[in-house]
């Protein structure tokens, strides 16, 4: 009897591990529903930017500028598309009023920008709102800018830049300028001078004339000033010109030495360049206050086109030390210098990005040339662009675009300015007067 | 020539019979072996279980909720994908709201704009220059090696007469005589360390659950009563059986009160889910935040809908915090705008996708 018991008692207990196990099974499959989404889409996001709401009179005009000029930057970066007027279901009337986000789904607009207007005489002011649609908020809060008639581009640009940044989360570069080579004539008695425009090609201005040849201008870490290389002596010669003032000066007038591919360090307080002495070319800097120079490269092959990091730390160069042109990255101190680039080809006029994390440079292989980018240990190298002359990347000040000369063969072959996404994406030509060539893109002004 | 087997024969015989009838069995002094218990049914167990059932739980079992298809449909004059809008309220978004749902903040006023003249006025040369600041990137810290459990200086072992065991034992040796004589038995002590290289079991904390959901309990039968026993062993072995099963059952403190039911989603199912919803990902492969992998928690109504104010950020790898919140807002708006009326899933399984946690890992798109 006892032991019939016992048997019963050790069933009972087998049944409650059994209940114990069910329930270590049940675990298993309950909680949430787990789900990874790992490919997504590659496309302009769909935004709505409707004219800003005039709140004096005679603003009208003004708020329908604005709007255009940040629809035209937010759409011109290729990450962002937008809807026609056509297609709104309602309008914005008070820049104060709840929006009807319903609306707004409709037209599948992820984005939506209000803004409002008010003219004082020649004072204007302007002030926007971003909401993100679909999730029903605003993203950031209200913000204004104040300035003058005149100015009213840079205000749109610094409002495109703002919606820029709160929608995709990094700095935008709307409200910069370029300095490139303005080029007319024809390819064989071309006349070069120094233009300066905002980055979509408004506003230019010449800071030079075309009396002499000049190549490669470099803006300042702030914009204020500008180094280039002319050839106003007969042999290149690097200035510097204070872009306010259109004053420049020489800064390397050594003799019986050729000076170029000069750049700015991080702090603008040193210049680094090239220079050519006795046949051989190396790589020096200069404080710009005392004017002292020190050697930074020591090898009989050709060292040029150095690019600081975005800290200063380090410089990367193009040298022929190894037989062929290729890049390089040593100490902004000089020293001893790590080769980045093994490719196939020829690697040269290498730029650090603004983040820090890609260099950019001129490729030249099998007959084409290419922009691209790689990692600054020399890794995971892209080529963005092809073409018969691709050639002088310069980075946005987001660290996101690449500017760059292309030129079109022939003898009636012309340079003009492109742009192109690191992506490789949105390839598009920049608006200027007669051929471009050496575009240098310069910070965001303050 | 058999008097082995005579000799062995009869030598099993008597070992049988001593196990039999001497006592053997019943020598255990534990108290579970020695209660008395009574044979019961089928019925009687599961009546004995159902005084313990949850009597809410039971009803969702019994009866399953009805399909979702007796929802009151969407206005027609709506937007088709409104779905952050609270559900309830009968006015459409295109009437008037009395309040607005979004109150225009002030205005912070920032320092006019400088003269934005193509040439403006520049600081000399020589000033010094502001500094190209890059903005700070966190990186995730990394998870710390698991170290050896072995003491990096040999531990002394015990006396040599020292018996490893688990517990501390002192010592009681014949000669040490006490008031209480105390039964003999060897000195022990626990190792201090471990004799092989073994990684701590401190892990950091993972995603794993840190408890059990447990099955329902059955429905409670309100017409079979439990018959109480007459023996007193025999309650207290039914008590011990049901706290054994109470604790079982309630080892899930936070489990949900309605833990899935059923078959849960079908692989079918689940990628028709995941196709809707990559539709509206848009992946910036070229920011920063497609360096980000983000995970999302949502609740979902039974018409396919996320719950408004549920979507919330559960976690995030890679990239720093702007980033990780440019990956959070892509990741929302692509819930938010393919969900329209709502997803497709399978409204008899509702309770497997009330809760759904969604990774968005762009890592197959990033730039090579």
């Amino acid at each position: 009897m006892k032991h019939w018991c016992e048997m019963r008692q050790v069933v009972m207990w087998m049944l409650a591990v059994t209940l114990c196990a069910i329930g270590v099974t049940a675990q298993a499959q309950s909680g949430p529903l787990r789900i990874e989404i790992t490919d997504g889409v590659v496309e302009p996001l769909p935004f709505a930017a409707p004219n800003f709401v005039p709140e004096t009179s005679g603003a009208g005009e003004w708020g329908q500028r604005l709007a255009q000029v940040v629809a035209d930057d937010l759409a011109g970066s290729g990450l962002f598309r937008q809807l026609p007027a056509n297609a709104f279901i309602s309008q914005i009337t008070s820049f104060s009023s709840p929006v009807q986000f319903s609306d707004w789904k409709a037209i599948n607009a992820q984005a939506l920008i209000t803004g409002a207007v008010a003219v004082n005489g020649s004072q204007l002011t302007v002030k926007f709102r971003v909401y993100d649609v679909f999730a029903g908020t605003e993203l950031g809060s209200g913000l204004q800018f104040s300035g003058t008639t005149d100015g009213w581009r840079r205000m749109a640009h610094k409002v495109a830049d703002a919606v820029y940044s709160r929608i995709t989360g990094e700095g935008g570069y709307f409200d910069s300028r370029v300095v490139f080579v303005n080029e007319t004539g024809p390819k064989n008695a071309r006349k070069k001078r120094l233009g300066i425009m905002d980055y979509d090609g408004e506003n230019l201005q010449y800071l030079t004339d075309s009396a002499d040849l000049v190549l490669a201008p470099r803006f300042s870490p702030t914009g204020d000033r500008v180094l280039y290389t002319s050839y106003e002596t007969g042999f290149p010669r690097i200035y510097v010109l204070d872009v306010g003032s259109v004053q420049r000066r020489v800064l390397e007038s050594a003799q019986g030495t050729m000076s170029f591919a000069p750049r700015f360090s991080p702090d603008g307080r040193t210049v680094v360049y090239s220079l050519t002495q006795g046949g051989n070319t190396d790589i020096y800097q200069m404080d710009i206050g005392s004017g002292r120079s020190t050697r930074l490269s020591s090898a009989p092959s050709i060292e040029t086109a150095p690019s600081y990091s975005p800290d200063g730390s380090r410089i990367v160069f193009e040298s022929d030390r190894s037989g062929t042109q290729q890049l390089y990255i040593m100490s902004a101190g000089g020293g001893d210098a790590k080769r980045i680039s093994f490719g196939q080809g020829r690697y040269g006029t290498p730029v650090w990005s603004p983040r820090g994390d890609l260099i950019a440079f001129t490729k030249q292989s099998k007959g084409r040339f290419h922009i691209g980018v790689m990692r600054t240990d020399g890794s995971e190298e892209r080529l963005l662009t092809a073409s018969f002359l691709d050639e002088g990347p310069s980075w946005a000040p987001n660290g996101r675009v690449i500017m760059f000369t292309r030129e079109t063969q022939g003898a009636g072959g012309s340079a003009s300015l492109y742009s192109v996404d690191i992506s490789g994406r949105n390839l598009k030509r920049v608006k200027t007067p007669g051929g471009a060539s050496d575009p240098a893109w310069g910070p965001l002004q303050q | 020539m058999h008097k082995g087997h005579y000799i062995s024969g009869a030598g099993h015989l008597g070992l049988i019979g001593w196990a039999l009838f001497g006592g053997i069995f019943n020598a255990d002094p534990l108290p579970f072996e020695v209660q008395q218990v009574a044979v019961i049914s089928g019925a009687e167990f599961e009546a004995m279980l159902a005084g313990d059932a949850q009597p809410d739980t039971s009803v969702e079992i019994e009866t399953p909720q009805a399909p979702v298809a007796e929802e009151a449909p969407e206005t027609p004059e709506s937007v088709p994908d409104n779905a952050v809008e609270r559900p309830t309220p009968p006015a459409p978004e295109t009437q008037a709201l009395p309040e607005p749902d979004v109150s225009p903040e002030p205005l912070p006023t920032l320092p006019p704009v400088p003269e934005p003249a193509i040439v403006p006025d520049v600081a000399p040369v020589a000033q010094p220059e502001e500094t190209v600041i890059l903005l700070p990137r966190t990186s995730l810290r990394p998870r710390p090696r698991p170290a050896n459990r072995v003491a990096p200086t040999p531990v002394a072992q015990p006396e040599q007469d020292t018996k490893v065991d688990d517990v501390v034992r002192e010592e009681v040796k014949p000669e040490d005589v006490a008031e209480t004589p105390k039964p003999e038995q060897e000195a022990s002590a626990p190792e201090e360390t471990a004799t092989q290289i073994t990684p701590e079991t401190s892990e950091p904390a993972s995603g794993a659950p840190s408890a059990s959901l447990r099955p329902k309990t059955r429905p409670q039968r309100t017409t079979a009563a439990t018959e109480p026993t007459t023996q007193d062993s025999t309650e207290t072995e039914s008590d011990a059986l049901k706290s054994a099963l109470q604790e079982a059952l309630a080892g899930g403190d936070d489990a949900t009160p309605s833990s899935p039911e059923g078959p849960p989603l079908t692989r079918g199912e689940q990628d028709a889910l995941r196709v809707s919803v990559e539709q509206c990902w848009v992946v910036d492969v070229g920011s920063q935040a497609a360096n980000v992998t983000v995970t999302l928690g949502m609740e979902m109504d039974r018409d396919g809908r996320v719950v408004t104010n549920s979507l919330r950020l559960i976690n995030a790898k890679g990239g720093d915090a702007t980033a990780v919140e440019t990956a959070f807002q892509a990741a929302r708006r692509a819930v938010l705008r393919c969900q329209k009326t709502g997803y497709d899933l399978p409204a008899e399984k509702y309770d497997h996708w009330r809760e759904i946690e969604m990774t968005f890992n762009p890592e197959s798109m990033r730039l090579r």
